[in-house]
């Protein structure tokens, strides 16, 4: 029996006509980072008008917004320059705050194969944050001049230290994001076998 | 091909020149600020320790500027009532006479008895006879700090017949007398080692015949020169203390950007390092401090006693086997001019106080061995013996003292550094 999709899989991971089989293969990851609909690019507006568009810090007060101003850490890339390779542990969460990025994933003829574009307010590598020492399985890299948030473990561990409920608060949007995309990515694998089977069909 | 590989190469030289030339530079500055180092890292270690009572105080809805302010009042506070319990307990001139006159005459009582001498001090037991020749001469460098010059024993002699309350005046007897028996000693041993007798013996002699005491670092300019290097550690304190995060940001925008990621993991490991051997030593001193007060205390040395040797052992055992020597020396020197006890444990007597206390700092140096530092300490400071003497030994010899306060946490940090830059490089492809 063929399983069906509902509600926010539909969204996310809409059919497309002439699918190659390296953009199946990829349907998972873009799963991953699909960017939020209201992933708006903001220019020139302060760090902390800027976090409150991030769906991490979307819960918190300004006064909350301004202790995470703080402590992240604002990096530059030039066009082309990566930001996390594939293969590689991570060692921080990253916002795009402004610029496009571009996740790739490596092909089997050493050819980089995009996978998603990544705009402001997205993030991605939520588990690096949490001290998971996973090993990426994609590379992500600068499309033009890109402006982008870090936070590390330890800048969460000094949060939990002195605002817990900051932290806490963080933690479970944290949690509740990676969860949605597990969910996807789930719900995204069930659907590339099922195509797999159907393309097998005569 | 050739012209890019010789281009490589140069690259290659320029950046080992460069690098080179900057190690020279720090190592150039950090020996031009060397007297601002020890004040530098104590502001910073007290900041570091303080650094989760900021954060508590935060929890409670404390502003960070009002809890470093509290805690910098705390520390003033703290300050204040130690020098003033500081300069109450140094002695006045004639008070630091009395104690050299009991001191030595405790130590040539002590050493009488031990080594069995006769009235004359020419015969002895089996162990004189088998140490006298390298203890003889010991002795005598003692004897010769601790005996009055005629000016001081003139001085010391007048105030005592100034004396006329009962009670004070059988102390004034009684010191006198021992500081005849000094004289007295200290001219046989004079006749028997051949040397000529001391100057004490000459009392009402001119001046010019007493030895010149080494002058003291007393005076206003050095006194000026401490305080002025010294007031870099509250600095120090506050910044550390008021920064949420500022300098680590600053340290990692330098970092280009294929190094943020391996740099932030080192930087973290290097914190939780540090901040384990900072906490960890903190609360092992204070455990140790704690011990031989509360050891001392049982066998019989005075609470004000007991606590200053406590505080001392405590600040010594960051050098490390310094706490237990520390203890050893200042608790023995007290046994030594102690002329009543009052133990708690009912066995201790005058004759066997000195014992008592040793066994008292050892019980509690192996405290330290099998309780603190595996439990407190944890594997915060995993380093071989003969690594510790070598660092301890080697900053000694370039930075003195501070050196040897410095040793051990620079080793823990640069190892640290070390394995986690050489991990996280290798992780990231990046050598």
């Amino acid at each position: 029996m063929k399983p069906t999709f509902p509600g926010l899989k539909e969204l996310l991971l809409p059919r497309r006509p002439n699918r190659g089989s390296a953009d199946i293969a990829a349907i998972g990851a873009r799963a991953l980072f699909q960017a939020p609909e209201s992933a708006i690019a903001k220019q020139h507006e302060s760090l902390v008008d800027f976090l409150r568009h991030v769906g991490l810090f979307e819960d918190l007060a300004r006064r909350d917004l301004a202790r995470v101003a703080r402590i992240v850490h604002e990096r530059e890339y030039s066009d082309g320059e990566y930001i996390c390779e594939h293969g590689r542990p991570g060692a921080a969460l990253f916002v795009v705050r402004r610029g496009v990025v571009e996740v790739v994933k490596p092909g089997t003829g050493g050819q980089d194969i995009p996978v998603a574009l990544l705009e402001p307010p997205a993030s991605f590598e939520e588990s690096a944050a949490l001290g998971t020492g996973v090993i990426r399985w994609f590379s992500i890299r600068a499309r033009g001049p890109v402006s982008l948030l870090a936070l590390g473990k330890s800048d969460l561990d000094t949060l939990m230290l002195s605002f817990p409920t900051l932290a806490n608060k963080v933690l479970t949007r944290l949690a509740g994001i990676m969860a949605a995309r597990l969910q996807m990515l789930i719900d995204a694998e069930i659907q590339r076998e099922s195509e797999a089977v159907d393309g097998g069909k005569p | 091909m050739t012209t890019s590989a010789s281009s490589k190469r140069a690259g290659v030289v320029i950046k080992s020149v460069v690098t080179f030339a900057a190690v020279l530079l720090a190592a150039y500055f950090v020996w031009g600020l060397r007297h601002f180092i020890v004040p530098a890292f104590v502001g910073g270690l007290l900041a570091y320790i303080c650094r989760p009572v900021v954060a508590r105080l935060e929890r409670r809805r404390i502003p960070r500027g009002l809890a470093v302010g509290l805690l910098l009042l705390t520390f003033g506070v703290v300050t204040l009532v130690g020098l003033n319990s500081v300069r109450a307990a140094i002695p006045s001139e004639v008070a630091a006479l009395e104690l050299r006159v009991r001191a030595l005459y405790a130590l040539n009582h002590r050493y009488q008895a031990l080594m069995g001498l006769d009235a004359s001090w020419n015969r002895g037991n089996a162990l004189y006879r088998l140490t006298h020749r390298d203890l003889d001469s010991l002795m005598d460098r003692v004897s010769d700090l601790l005996a009055l010059t005629p000016d001081e024993r003139a001085l010391f002699v007048a105030s005592r017949e100034r004396q006329t309350e009962p009670a004070a005046a059988t102390r004034s007897s009684r010191l006198l007398d021992y500081d005849r028996a000094n004289v007295h000693v200290l001219e046989m041993r004079a006749r028997l080692s051949g040397r000529g007798a001391p100057a004490t013996t000459t009392a009402g002699a001119s001046t010019s015949s007493s030895a010149p005491r080494p002058p003291t670092n007393s005076d206003p300019g050095a006194l000026g020169d401490i305080l002025s290097t010294w007031v870099i550690a509250p600095l120090i304190f506050l910044f550390l203390l008021w920064d949420s995060g500022t300098l680590k940001r600053g340290l990692l925008r330098a970092v280009p950007n294929r190094l943020f990621e391996p740099a932030l993991a080192v930087l973290d490991d290097v914190d939780e390092a540090f901040g384990k051997y900072v906490r960890g030593i903190f609360l092992e001193c204070c455990s140790l401090g704690l011990t031989v007060l509360v050891f001392l205390t049982l066998v019989g040395v005075p609470l004000r006693w007991a606590i200053a040797i406590g505080i001392f052992t405590a600040a010594s055992n960051v050098i490390p086997y310094m706490g237990f020597f520390a203890a050893l020396l200042s608790g023995l020197a007290y046994a030594l001019l102690a002329e009543e006890i009052h133990p708690v444990i009912p066995l201790v007597t005058a004759e066997s106080f000195a014992i008592w206390v040793v066994a008292a700092v050892a019980l509690a140096e192996l405290l330290k061995n099998v309780v603190y530092e595996p439990f407190v300490l944890g594997g915060a400071v995993e380093l071989h013996p003969l690594v510790v003497v070598t660092a301890v030994v080697g900053g000694a010899t370039l930075f003195g003292a501070a050196g040897m306060f410095l040793a051990i946490p620079t080793v823990t940090v640069v190892r640290v550094l070390v394995a986690s830059s050489a991990r996280h490089l290798k992780a990231y492809g990046l050598v």
